[in-house]
């Protein structure tokens, strides 16, 4: 036990932040991939990388916070199905045919339900979280698929595709939503009582408890900001096309996990940030992209899952080897 | 002592699992007082402790702040009346920074209650730290700070709660001489100010340098509580360990013809855990091996098993020498180790008793690959008899067992693959009078049948009676060593405290 | 020694069997047939050929979330070999052994990495059926000849061959669960992985193996499956590690570790392809298993969290 100075340099303590590992390795790859095909680069590429992450951006900023309190959602991908469904039948004239506004208000609504019912299955009932989200996985996506009676749901009003298609002021809506979310939820994680209380709940659930800390109620509220958060997905995704097919969603959870980890967020819990959940989506958005642009073919956009399942070993790989390092320290 | 006391323990009595862990303790701290509670292992410290911070329940008497009984068990409302422990790392948030730590649960608000006060955090945690003459980055997480400024941030912690009574047990266990001073410091600057500090240790020149008053306990009892400067380091050792040393209990009556060494350890070094520790143990001898909690006794006997690593030296078993590193290689040496922990290590509590029997040896009671019932009956019966368990039914689930005879079936099963090297881990922790005796006497039993044994244990009547010789650990490394003739109560503790 | 009754779980499930089966024989008359009960039988070996090591493994307190993308990517390896003239047999041979290779992978993650085999498998869940999709581009591959589907459209002493292959995984199962030491391991491993390690025993071995099996299950199951059906496709088994789970779950097996057996395993897996065959004969719709299959998994969890807090079971000592 020493008595060295420690005041850790600003420099040190920058370097040891996984979230910079992701940024280091999103850089190179935009590098590399402009470097073999400059277009890469292009605005309307940039654009359309953004629009396509932008979903993503706003699930993974709810599955950050779930899984920094110890737990996993890997149910977002049929959630998100069954909402697009919900939406579509309730606001496409050939089905129900009712107002935008209305569509919009159950959709989320029904997002943040279904996640409060994870919520409570998890806390009150005790059942593990990946019980209950796989569970709920099939179970919602078998809903979706009797909602839909294997009929696709078009002519979908042109006040909802606003949603995925619309632009402010230059900027498409999703992305700005996209912005708006994670600069929220950068501030409920640092600015707020519960931001704190997330953390240390994933730290050390048992302080927390003696603490006085509700256990239950910030599970509950995590998980229920996870399903609204894949409400809101769903709304400026899914309206970018005037269909709603059948099969949205499928995998997605995989993809969010992935995404998380690879930012930065622990598995075991009490360490990650929204930032660098972001910066994950960036990077494996990229990454998706750029086997285009590598002109590698058509036939590489079918590697595109087993990369992810790479990236994701790789992310816990190195989550292993800094956590040991900590401990030998 | 003038004027009502700030903490009055009156009569607090405890049991875990048939074992008298406190009987009708009582004891009283003044305000502003630094009171130091010194007793051996197991004499009852942490249990009281832990029943005045309110995380254990008493079975009797209560605990008064200010003439208002505390209620027990009850960690906030002791908190929220004053009484805050300076705990290990197992309830520290370590993710997170110092402001954190000290305000989660009780965060200052801003913004109608919404959001967070930083400005407000980061003043109160400067204040409080520089209060108490730390100058660290607040917002560095806790695992990146050093034991001393984890232990500050604690303090802190308890200081912003307006902690009236500080409890700290072994402070200055993982600190170096400076950062003692630090602390020393503080605790007087906190004295000064009307807070009182209740210390467990067991280094006894801080105890005399830093406290007003000390209180003993022995074997869950009170003996004495009195100020500082009316003790010495001898006549506190004596009430400690208090017993006549001259009614022994049935001495190990005629010394059976020790044969050759068995066990031989040299220069076993671990890094920060122990140092350069060399001692043998022949067949039919039994060497104990006396220390304080944190001494590193278990971590010799882990390290010579193999189930923790060591990084330097060597052991060897009759002569060959043992791989490290792999309980396999030593099992199959013939050595055995029955770990401290019964519940976690040692057994395995919801299967049953006969299962636990022979978990070790099961591998060897098949038959072509299957388990032998009757080969695995013969065996479960034969060492229920042999350890004398009291179990209605072998099929029981080893959790009904009384904690004797819990401890007895973890002998067993380590007895079961005929070991010629045993390291028992305090092997009578938790055990009744009774069965004590009844373990007592099978060790010695394998003794004059050949085994060697190396026995931890921080029972100083149980060591003296049992052991041919002591090897004595102080702080990783050997202190010294006692023949049965030299060894006296006395002479163990003053080789097992720390310096001065 | 008398010990108490330690089957009610079984019992219950043996009765819901039977129950399901006379409500179903009410409602559907045909369903219950021998002849129709047979021909769906043919849809739920490769359920119950994984759910024999998906029991071990959970009982162990572990998971193995990637056996429905491992079967994809031994039918791909199979169908690939055959389209490059491999003979269908040894094709088989290297579609187990990238089973193992693929449960190996998840081991070593898991026994030396030491990371959770819930995330482990979460990746390769992923991983594998990627590359199941980039070797094969997703083009599904056929032709096999008659000789070979044989191995899942035959039968052999009255029985269908893959029956044959799931009695002998369930028996061998059940042997090492009940009859010899590693079964025993198995237990005391959920119960209490440390002390397990503390009693000498190479628990890190036994989590290799058993990951291995269980990838080498999942080959041998793509093998049965592509012989049916005489397709192999990057898509095979997609959601087929939801049914097993479930099945092992309902079947009595804690998904906390350190309870379960075979028995109730072969209850669940029946109950659980009754109920999926029930529902697609009288309401036509598959979908609706999606949602029966999700609920009933959820519910089992949470019927044994509501009844452990009640009674104190005794556990397994043969």
């Amino acid at each position: 036990m020493g008595n060295h100075d420690n005041r850790t340099g600003l420099l040190q303590r920058v370097a040891s932040r996984r979230e910079y590992g992701a940024l280091a390795l999103l850089v190179v790859t935009v590098a590399v991939v402009s470097a073999v095909n400059p277009s890469f680069l292009a605005v309307g590429n940039i654009r359309d990388l953004l629009v396509k992450c932008a979903p993503t951006v706003l699930v993974a900023c709810g599955m950050t916070l779930v899984i920094v309190t110890g737990e996993i959602d890997i149910s977002v991908g049929s959630m998100m199905g069954l909402l697009a469904a919900i939406m579509g039948i309730m606001t496409s004239s050939d089905r129900w045919g009712g107002p935008v506004w209305l569509g919009v208000v159950v959709t989320l609504g029904a997002g943040a339900t279904i996640g409060l019912v994870n919520g409570l299955l998890v806390t009150v009932a005790r059942v593990p979280s990946i019980i209950v989200t796989l569970g709920m996985l099939t179970a919602l996506r078998g809903l979706t698929e009797l909602l839909m009676r294997g009929e696709w749901i078009e002519n979908l009003p042109a006040g909802l595709r606003f949603f995925g298609t619309g632009s402010v002021w230059g900027i498409p809506f999703c992305v700005v939503t996209a912005l708006v979310v994670v600069a929220l939820c950068a501030v409920l994680t640092r600015d707020t009582p519960l931001g704190r209380r997330i953390y240390a709940v994933g730290s050390n659930s048992h302080s927390a408890a003696l603490a006085g800390i509700s256990l239950r109620r910030v599970k509950i509220i995590v998980f229920t900001i996870t399903g609204l958060l894949t409400g809101l997905a769903t709304l400026v995704s899914v309206t970018q096309l005037s269909v709603i097919e059948s099969g949205i969603g499928v995998g997605f959870e995989l993809l969010v996990v992935t995404c998380v980890v690879v930012g930065g967020t622990s598995i075991s819990g009490g360490r990650g940030n929204i930032i660098g959940s972001v910066l994950g989506v960036l990077l494996l958005g990229t990454v998706g992209t750029a086997l285009i642009f590598l002109r590698l073919g058509e036939q590489a956009t079918y590697w595109e899952r087993a990369i992810q399942g790479v990236f994701i070993l790789l992310a816990v790989l190195a989550d292993h080897v800094a956590r040991r390092k900590e401990r030998l320290a | 002592m003038n004027g009502q006391p700030l903490l009055d323990i009156r009569r607090i009595s405890k049991a875990f699992g048939g074992v008298q862990a406190l009987r009708d303790v009582s004891l009283s701290i003044a305000p502003g007082e630094v009171h130091a509670l010194c007793g051996e292992n197991g004499a009852g410290k942490s249990t009281l402790i832990n029943i005045v911070s309110g995380s254990v329940l008493p079975d009797d008497g209560d605990v008064l702040l200010n003439g208002t009984p505390l209620p027990s068990g009850d960690v906030r409302a002791a908190e929220a009346a004053g009484i805050a422990v300076i705990h290990q790392e197992s309830t520290a948030f370590l993710h997170l920074d110092a402001e954190d730590n000290i305000f989660v649960g009780r965060e200052p608000r801003r913004g109608l209650g919404l959001l967070l006060d930083h400005a407000g955090m980061r003043s109160q945690t400067r204040g409080l730290l520089e209060r108490l003459g730390e100058h660290f980055d607040q917002r560095t997480p806790l695992a990146e700070l050093t034991v001393a400024q984890r232990q500050m941030v604690g303090i802190a912690r308890a200081l912003s709660q307006s902690c009236r009574l500080l409890i700290m047990d072994e402070p200055t266990a993982s600190l170096s001489a400076r950062e003692i001073e630090v602390l020393f410091r503080i605790v007087r600057q906190l004295r000064s100010e009307g807070i009182s500090i209740l210390y467990v240790s067991h280094r006894l020149e801080e105890v005399f340098e830093l406290s007003d008053r000390v209180s003993v306990l022995r074997d869950g009892r009170w003996v004495d509580s009195r100020p500082t400067r009316e003790l010495t380091r001898q006549t506190l050792i004596q009430k400690m360990v208090g017993r006549e040393v001259g009614d022994l209990f049935t001495n190990k009556s005629s010394s059976p013809p020790v044969g050759d060494v068995l066990l031989d350890v040299r220069k076993l070094t671990r890094a920060g855990v122990f140092q350069d520790v060399s001692f043998s143990v022949r067949s039919g001898e039994i060497v104990g091996l006396a220390g304080l909690i944190g001494a590193g006794r278990s971590e010799v006997a882990q390290a010579i098993f193999g189930i923790d690593p060591y990084d330097s030296g060597d052991v060897a078993i009759a002569g060959n020498p043992l791989a490290r590193g792999s309980a396999r290689a030593a099992l199959r040496a013939g050595v055995a180790l029955v770990p401290e922990d019964r519940q976690h290590l040692g057994l395995i509590l919801p299967m049953a008793v006969g299962v636990n029997l022979s978990m070790v040896v099961l591998s060897s009671l098949t038959h072509s690959g299957l388990i032998s019932r009757q080969r695995e009956t013969d065996l479960v019966e034969r060492l229920i008899r042999q350890m004398s368990i009291k179990t209605a039914d072998a099929g029981a689930s080893t959790q009904t067992l009384s904690g004797g005879n819990q401890q007895k079936v973890m002998l067993g099963k380590w007895l079961a693959p005929k070991p010629r090297v045993l390291l028992l881990d305090e092997p009578t922790r938790g055990v009744d009078v009774g069965a004590k005796a009844e373990v007592h006497g099978l060790i010695r039993q394998l003794a004059s049948q050949g085994m060697a044994t190396l026995l931890i244990s921080s029972d100083l009547p149980e060591l003296l009676m049992m052991s041919d010789r002591i090897v004595v650990m102080r702080s990783g490394s050997i202190s010294g060593e006692l023949s049965r003739a030299e060894a006296t109560q006395e002479r163990v503790l003053e080789m097992a405290l720390p310096r001065g | 020694m008398k010990r108490s009754f330690r089957y009610w779980h079984e019992v219950v499930l043996a009765a819901l069997l039977v129950g399901l089966l006379t409500w179903a024989g009410i409602v559907e008359p045909q369903f219950v047939r021998l002849p129709s009960q047979v021909e769906l039988s043919t849809h739920m070996w490769e359920l119950a050929l994984l759910a024999m090591p998906m029991t071990l493994i959970i009982i162990t307190a572990g998971i193995d979330l990637s056996v429905g993308s491992t079967l994809a990517l031994c039918a791909v390896v199979l169908g690939l070999t055959y389209e490059r003239g491999v003979p269908p047999v040894i094709g088989a041979a290297m579609a187990v052994m990238t089973g193992l290779a693929a449960g190996a992978l998840n081991g070593v993650f898991v026994a030396k990495v030491k990371v959770h085999p819930l995330i482990v498998t979460l990746a390769t869940l992923a991983a594998f059926r990627g590359i199941a999709e980039g070797i094969s581009q997703g083009r599904p591959m056929s032709g096999f000849p008659d000789s070979f589907a044989v191995i899942g459209r035959g039968s052999c002493l009255g029985l269908p061959i893959p029956a044959l292959f799931v009695l002998a995984a369930a028996g061998i199962a059940g042997l090492v669960l009940m009859k010899t030491p590693t079964g025993r391991f198995l237990y005391a491993i959920g119960h209490n992985e440390t002390a397990t390690r503390f009693s000498g025993i190479l628990v890190d071995r036994i989590k290799l193996w058993l990951y291995s099996l269980s990838g080498g299950s999942a080959g041998l199951a793509a093998v049965i499956l592509v012989a049916r059906r005489n397709t192999a496709k990057a898509d095979l088994g997609a959601g087929m590690e939801l049914d097993v789970i479930t099945a092992v779950v309902l079947g009595g097996t804690s998904i906390f570790g350190g309870r379960g057996n075979i028995l109730g395993t072969v209850l669940g897996v029946l109950l659980i392809h009754e109920t999926r065959e029930f529902v697609s004969w009288h309401w036509n719709r598959d979908e609706l298993n999606l949602v029966v299959i999700g609920i009933v998994l959820i519910a089992s969890v949470l019927l044994h969290q509501v009844f452990s807090r009640k009674s104190s079971r005794l556990d397994a000592m043969g």
